[in-house]
């Protein structure tokens, strides 16, 4: 009994150095977002949890310019090759906070103009709810990004990237035509809600 | 005694077609193109609902309509909602909006001599377009789904004719039956502004019709469409995306999609769906020639079988699709469509 406990904690343990344990070619991310990828606001954005594919691409359109950010446009530039696959992975495989989602459908009446935004759209400006493509309660599907729990200044500055060009990549600017129609106090108070997502 | 309807009297008097058959409830409505000048219908926004007895089949109704998945394996067999082709929850003018269909049942067809009402069309819905079961005649889901349908289109055309009090409640007998009855209740000034013929054709209705494509359309084209346009969303295997096991971005074709018997499986349909609705949250931004072989493409893969299917698909063909559907013939090699199809209503109890 006692040695199956220590084999237990020896296992733990390792494994949790393992985890702990940045690849080499993450290191350079992890000043900016932390060494399990948790976000170090407001110098970069949570990756953990993020799809590996959707982290790839993103390294991949700062490296062509298709996001612009003078920082990142740097540092993408370090993580070349089998690298970029790597440094994907192992953020991608980090543990993020567990969000209870709220399915759309769950009722008819949202008061609160943000929460109606996020799980009912606002057709009449022809805007679908946000969790249409970002899933329920925003945790992400395929490629587009989880929201919940990021932070909000991330956010607040990504929506004002999609309005102003300065990031791209979205298939038919599906997001930047979203990002056009939203006011300035929308794009706060989404960026808000979904920080605090719980 | 109040008058019968006459329409209502025809249903009664016609027997059903034959018990073992399943009507054929997803005929294609008729597309009318768009016009630029056209206005439409604006549904009232959710938070009117009233409160109360009638309010909370308005409110079950939505909440059926956009979460569908909650009766899975009930009257569900695979992972769409209704609100994943009737955007903003069967609001929206052109695809195929809830408070349009309202007013356009029941319908008579010429061509077998049948009433479908509007539950009957719902049904068709849990059937063909959800792989499922159809609720019984009756029962609480239809008329939740018909009272919401009926609020949305009621309160629409009460905003239009300025009349801004609560829409009636009327009895779940006559909320499933559908608007389009001689002495269905309309207000008064609703019925001075328009007729009932005009009430069942309210600009908005179903998809607007695609233009015809210069090209016969082709699943071998629609492919690098799909590659460029689509599959973000869908997946390049048509199976869409879940997540917390939510198919928000839904399967288009494959075990978990429309079956066979769904209109949407017509390659005219889609194309006037994709044409106007997609890519989500934009609106006419393929050609009509992409759009009509986009659809061909999604329409040329298996999906569930048709409910009709009676062990042999060149039959069913002959029968039921003898239109621009791909049923029974093989694309580019590929076994006949219908011989691998997948299991109709899977789950279901």
């Amino acid at each position: 009994m006692m040695k199956l406990k220590i084999i237990t904690l020896a296992s733990l343990v390792l494994s949790f150095s393992v985890l702990a344990d940045v690849p080499p070619s993450a290191a350079v991310c992890a000043g900016c977002h932390g060494q399990q990828g948790q976000g170090v606001e407001p110098l970069g954005p949570r990756l953990a949890g993020l799809p590996a594919s959707y982290i790839e691409k993103q390294i991949n359109l700062f490296q062509t310019g298709q996001r612009q950010n003078p920082t990142m446009q740097s540092m993408s530039m370090m993580v070349q090759g089998d690298a970029i696959n790597q440094v994907a992975e192992y953020f991608a495989a980090m543990d993020v906070p567990l969000v209870k989602p709220h399915f759309r459908g769950e009722k008819a009446d949202y008061p609160d103009a943000t929460e109606r935004l996020v799980y009912q759209g606002d057709w009449d400006r022809v805007i679908p709810a946000c969790v249409t493509c970002h899933g329920p309660s925003g945790l992400g599907v395929g490629e587009f990004p989880r929201l919940a729990g990021q932070q909000a200044s991330y956010i607040k500055s990504q929506l004002l990237a999609w309005q102003s060009g300065t990031r791209k990549g979205d298939l038919d600017g599906v997001m930047h035509n979203i990002a056009t129609k939203l006011t300035p106090s929308e794009i706060d108070a989404l960026s808000q809600y979904f920080a605090t997502l719980k | 005694m109040k008058k019968i309807p006459l329409i209502l009297l025809s249903l009664i008097m016609i027997p059903a077609v034959q018990a073992d058959e399943l009507p054929d409830t997803q005929t294609e409505l008729v597309s009318v193109p768009k016009l630029a000048s056209q206005t439409y219908l604006k549904p009232r926004p959710l938070n009117a609902i009233p409160d109360g007895e009638f309010g909370d089949k308005v409110r079950k109704g939505y909440e059926l309509f956009v979460n569908t998945q909650q009766l899975r394996g009930k009257y569900v067999g695979n992972e769409l909602n209704c609100s994943n082709c009737h955007m903003d929850a069967g609001r929206k003018a052109n695809a195929s909006p809830l408070w349009a269909a309202y007013f356009a049942y029941p319908a008579y067809r010429k061509k077998n001599d049948k009433v479908n009402s509007f539950e009957e069309r719902i049904q068709g819905c849990f059937t063909y377009s959800m792989n499922g079961k159809a609720p019984a005649s009756g029962s609480a889901e239809l008329v939740a789904l018909s009272a919401y349908s009926y609020w949305l289109g009621m309160g629409g055309v009460m905003d239009m004719a300025k009349l801004d009090s609560p829409v009636p409640a009327i009895s779940d007998a006559l909320l499933l039956q559908g608007g389009k009855l001689a002495d269905f209740p309309i207000p008064e000034k609703v019925k001075s502004m328009m007729t009932i013929d005009e009430l069942a054709k309210l600009p908005g209705k179903g998809f607007p019709l695609v233009p015809k494509p210069p090209l016969a359309y082709s699943p071998v084209r629609g492919e690098k469409v799909y590659q460029a346009h689509c599959q973000s969303c869908h997946g390049a295997d048509g199976l869409g995306y879940e997540t917390a096991g939510v198919y928000s971005l839904p399967p288009l074709w494959g075990p978990d999609s429309f079956n066979w018997g769904a209109g949407m499986h017509r390659v005219n349909t889609a194309a006037s769906f994709i044409y106007e609705n997609m890519p989500f949250g934009k609106s006419i931004q393929l050609t009509a020639q992409e759009a009509w072989d986009v659809a061909a493409y999604v329409n040329s893969h298996e999906r569930p079988q048709d409910p009709r299917y009676k062990g042999d698909v060149s039959k069913l063909m002959t029968k039921y699709h003898k239109h621009q559907g791909y049923y029974g013939q093989a694309v580019d090699g590929s076994p006949i469509l219908g011989s691998h199809s997948y299991a109709i209503n899977p789950k279901g109890e």
